[in-house]
C-alpha cells in the first residue's frame, strides 16, 4: 500500500515532468492547434465575408476609377469620379443635407436612448420588462416597413395622427412636402425605429456599473445629480462612445425611409449621399460613379469614427 | 482598451458593408435547336393575362421560338435589370417605361433594331410615329413600343351634375372656370374640401403633366438636344396654373401623382389627369367618371404620353436576337395589336386600327380618339432621370410660390447641364 503510495508521490511528478517540459514546448503547439481550429469555425464566416464585402469592396474600389455602367466595356477614367463629387452642386446639397439629418438623427437617438435606461434602470419602476421590450419593439421592424406606416400616419388626407391632432386644434399639414420639416420628419422616423436599439446597450452599461461606487457616493453625500454626473457618466464613457459612432454611421447611412417617404423631395431638401449613390447607380447606370460616392462615404465616416474613438480615449485616459 | 479595440473592429466591420456594390460572372446560355427567350415585363394585373396569351398563342404558333415570361412591378424591373445585366443573368427581352430605355440603350445593353424597322415583315411600318419617336435614340432604333398612350382627363361625372355642368371643358379657360365653380370650401377655413382639379406639383402621373401643360402653350423641356425650359411660354404657362392653384385654390399643393388618384378616387376632386389605369381605381371606388382629351391651351392640343418600351438585351449569340424580333413580328399583328388594345385597356399601336375596332371597350375607344396629341416624354434623352428631377423641382417650388423667372432659368441651366454630361 505504502509503496504504492509512495511509487504515485514519487511517481506523479516524475510522471508529469516530462509533460512539464513538454509544457514549454506544447503550449506552442496547443495553441496553433487551437488557431487552426479558431479558424475552421472562422472558416464559413469569413467565406461570406469575403464574398458579399471585401471582395464587392475591392471591386467597388476599381470601379470607382472607371466610367462602368455594370455591363458591357468600361474605361479607366482616373480620378475624374472623385473630382466630380467635389463640383457636383447636387453631391454638394446631399453632402449638406446627410449632415443635417445626422445632426438631427444622433443626438435625438442618443439623448432618449440614454434617458430611458436611466429610466429603465430603477428597480422601483413597475412592469420593467414590459416596457424595455415594448420600447426595444420598433428596432426589430424593417426601416422600410416603418417608414410607410409613419407615411400613413402623417398623411394630411387619411392620416390618423392629422386626425387626432386636428381634433386639438393642431395643423400639422403635408409634413412629408413641407421643406423645412420633411428632414426632421424622415429623422424622427429612424430615431423611432432605433433608440430602442441604443437603450439596450445602455441598460446593459449601465448594469456593469457596480451598485457600490453610488452607495460610497451617497455616504459621501451625492445628490442624484451629482451621482449621475461623476459615477454613472464616467463609467458609461464606453458605451456612450459606442452608441454614438454606431448612430452616426447609420445617419451618415441614411436611405430606406427616405426612398419610402419622400424619396428625397420636396426639391431635393431629404436627398442624401446613399440616395445619389442609389440613382447615380440603378437610375443613371453610372456605377463608377456611384463606387467612388461610396468610398469617399467611407472615408468620411471612418474619419468620423476615428475622431470620435480618438476623442473618448482620451477622456477616458484623462478620467483615469 | 481591449474593450476599445473591440468597439473599434465593430465599426469597422459597420463601416465595411458601405461600399458593397458590384458583381461579376456569367451567364448559362440554353444551347439547343429551339430559342428559349426569357421575357421580363411589370404588366401585373389584367393586362398580364391577356399579355402572357398572346405569348403563348405565338410559342404554340411555331416551333421555333419559345418564351417564358417573368412578370415583375415595373419599379423592381427598373432596380434588378442592373445587377442581372452585369451577372450575365438578365431578361432576353425585357418591357420598361419608355424613359428609362435611352440611359440603357446609350450604355449598351439593347440590340439596335435599324434593321428589323426597315424590314416589311416586321409589321412595324403601320406604328404611330411619335410611339417610334420614343424608341429613338442617337439616331438608332432601340426598342419596340408595348404601350403608348397620351394622358387623359377623367371627371367625376357626379361631382358635374351636383354643379349643373354637363360638358367637360376643352380650352384651358374653360377648364380654370370649371375648376373654379367645382371648388368648395363650404366652412370657408380657407382649404376647400372639394377640389376642383388635382394638379400635382411633383412626381406626377408618369411624370407627364407638367410637360402636357407646357405643351399646350407652346413650350417644352428639351428640343433637339437643348434645354428650351427657359421660355416667356412656359413662363405664362407656370404663371396661369400656379395662380390658379395658389390663389382659386383649384387644386391642393403638394400632392404627387399617387396622392393625386387618391385625392380623385375619394371624390375630393373633379377633374384629374391620369392613365388608363385610372377607369379601374375609379371603377372600384364607385366612381362615375367620363374621360376627355387634355384641354387645348392657347397654342397647341397636346398631352404628354405615357409610353412601354420592349428591348432585346445585347447577347453573345445572335439567334435569340433574330428570336425576339419574330415575337415582335407576331405581337404587332393586326389581330394580335387589336387584342392588345382590348386587353391592355390602352389604345391600339397600330395607325390602322381605328377607334371603332376597339369600341367594345369604351375606355379604349375614348382613349384612341386621343392617341393622336400623345407627345413622348423626352425621347433620346439619355440622362431623363436628372431632367425629369429638374422639372420637378421646378413645377414644385413654383407651386410654393418662388419666383418664376429666376426659376426658369435656373432650370434651364441644371437641365442644360445635365444634357451636356455624357
Amino acid at each position: 500500500m505504502s509503496t504504492t503510495i509512495n511509487k504515485k508521490n514519487l511517481q506523479s511528478p516524475r510522471y508529469r515532468a516530462p509533460a512539464a517540459i513538454g509544457g514549454r514546448r506544447n503550449p506552442a503547439i496547443g495553441q496553433r492547434r487551437k488557431n487552426f481550429q479558431a479558424l475552421g469555425f472562422l472558416v464559413p464566416a469569413l467565406l461570406i465575408l469575403g464574398a458579399f464585402t471585401a471582395w464587392p469592396m475591392i471591386s467597388a474600389l476599381r470601379l470607382s476609377f472607371t466610367d462602368a455602367s455594370g455591363f458591357g466595356k468600361e474605361e479607366w477614367v482616373g480620378f475624374e469620379n472623385y473630382a466630380r463629387i467635389f463640383t457636383d452642386p447636387v453631391i454638394l446639397n446631399a453632402v449638406a443635407n446627410t449632415a443635417l439629418y445626422a445632426l438631427l438623427f444622433t443626438p435625438t437617438a442618443v439623448a432618449l436612448a440614454l434617458v430611458l435606461a436611466l429610466l429603465l434602470n430603477d428597480p422601483r419602476l413597475p412592469f420593467r420588462g414590459f416596457f424595455r421590450t415594448a420600447l426595444f419593439l420598433p428596432f426589430i421592424i424593417s426601416l422600410a416597413v416603418a417608414a410607410i406606416a409613419w407615411t400613413y400616419l402623417i398623411d394630411p388626407q387619411v392620416g390618423l395622427l392629422n386626425y387626432w391632432l386636428s381634433s386639438a386644434g393642431i395643423r400639422l399639414g403635408n409634413v412629408l412636402q413641407d421643406p423645412i420639416l420633411a428632414m426632421p420628419a424622415v429623422a424622427f422616423v429612424a430615431v423611432w425605429k432605433s433608440f430602442g436599439f441604443y437603450m439596450v446597450i445602455f441598460l446593459a452599461g449601465l448594469q456593469e456599473i457596480p451598485g457600490s461606487l453610488y452607495e460610497a457616493a451617497r455616504v459621501d453625500g451625492a445628490g442624484a445629480w451629482t451621482r449621475f454626473r461623476h459615477v454613472t457618466m464616467p463609467m458609461l464613457s464606453n458605451t456612450t462612445a459606442f452608441v454614438l459612432i454606431f448612430a452616426l454611421i447609420a445617419a451618415l447611412q441614411a436611405f430606406d425611409q427616405i426612398y419610402v417617404m419622400t424619396g428625397g423631395g420636396p426639391y431635393g431638401h431629404t436627398e442624401t449621399v446613399v440616395m445619389q449613390i442609389y440613382s447615380a447607380g440603378f437610375r443613371k447606370l453610372d456605377v463608377g460613379f456611384a463606387s467612388a460616392l461610396s468610398y469617399v462615404l467611407l472615408a468620411a465616416t471612418l474619419l468620423l469614427s476615428v475622431i470620435q474613438f480618438v476623442f473618448f480615449g482620451k477622456r477616458e485616459r484623462e478620467g483615469e | 482598451m481591449k474593450k476599445s479595440l473591440t468597439i473599434f473592429a465593430a465599426i469597422a466591420a459597420a463601416t465595411l458593408s458601405l461600399a458593397a456594390c458590384s458583381g461579376a460572372g456569367a451567364g448559362s446560355e440554353n444551347k439547343g435547336s429551339k430559342a428559349e427567350l426569357t421575357f421580363w415585363h411589370g404588366y401585373t394585373e389584367a393586362d398580364g393575362k391577356v399579355l402572357n396569351k398572346i405569348v403563348d398563342d405565338f410559342n404554340a404558333s411555331q416551333n421555333e421560338v419559345s418564351i417564358k415570361v417573368q412578370i415583375n412591378p415595373w419599379s423592381v424591373i427598373d432596380d434588378t435589370l442592373l445587377p442581372a445585366l452585369s451577372s450575365g443573368k438578365g431578361p432576353d427581352i425585357v418591357a420598361m417605361p419608355a424613359e428609362r430605355l435611352p440611359v440603357y440603350a446609350d450604355k449598351g445593353a439593347f440590340v439596335e433594331l435599324d434593321d428589323f424597322y426597315r424590314d416589311p415583315t416586321s409589321n412595324l411600318d403601320k406604328l404611330a410615329p411619335a410611339a417610334v419617336e420614343m424608341e429613338t435614340v442617337n439616331g438608332h432604333k432601340y426598342g419596340v413600343p408595348s404601350g403608348f398612350v397620351p394622358l387623359a382627363m377623367f371627371y367625376n361625372k357626379t361631382l358635374f351634375a351636383q354643379a349643373g355642368i354637363t360638358t367637360p371643358p376643352a380650352t384651358w379657360d374653360e377648364w380654370i372656370a370649371t375648376a373654379k365653380k367645382l371648388t368648395v370650401d363650404a366652412d370657408n377655413d380657407g382649404i376647400p374640401e372639394q377640389f376642383g382639379l388635382g394638379l400635382p406639383d411633383h412626381a406626377t402621373v408618369a411624370n407627364g403633366v407638367w410637360p402636357s401643360l407646357f405643351y399646350g402653350n407652346g413650350g417644352d423641356i428639351v428640343k433637339d438636344g437643348k434645354a428650351v425650359v427657359d421660355s416667356p411660354e412656359n413662363a405664362r404657362t407656370l404663371k396661369t396654373w400656379v395662380d390658379a392653384v395658389r390663389n382659386d385654390k383649384i387644386s391642393p399643393t403638394g400632392l404627387d401623382g399617387i396622392a393625386g388618384d387618391k385625392l380623385f378616387s375619394s371624390g375630393k376632386a373633379a377633374m384629374y389627369l391620369g392613365g388608363p389605369w385610372m377607369s379601374s381605381i375609379a371603377q372600384e371606388s364607385k366612381i362615375d367618371f367620363g374621360i376627355a382629351a387634355v384641354p387645348a391651351g392657347p397654342k397647341a392640343q397636346a398631352a404628354s404620353a405615357i409610353g412601354i418600351s420592349m428591348a432585346v438585351t445585347q447577347q453573345k449569340d445572335d439567334s435569340k436576337a433574330a428570336a425576339a424580333r419574330k415575337f415582335f413580328s407576331y405581337f404587332m399583328q393586326k389581330e394580335q395589336a387589336t387584342a392588345w388594345s382590348l386587353g391592355s385597356g390602352w389604345p391600339p399601336l397600330r395607325t390602322d386600327i381605328p377607334a371603332g375596332a376597339v369600341a367594345s371597350n369604351p375606355v379604349v375607344e375614348a382613349l384612341t380618339k386621343q392617341a393622336e396629341f400623345g407627345r413622348p416624354l423626352l425621347p433620346g434623352v439619355v440622362n431623363s432621370t436628372d431632367v425629369l428631377t429638374a422639372v420637378d423641382k421646378l413645377t414644385q417650388r413654383a407651386v410654393a410660390g418662388e419666383n418664376i423667372k429666376d426659376l426658369l432659368s435656373e432650370t434651364q441651366a441644371s437641365v442644360q447641364k445635365v444634357l451636356d454630361t455624357k
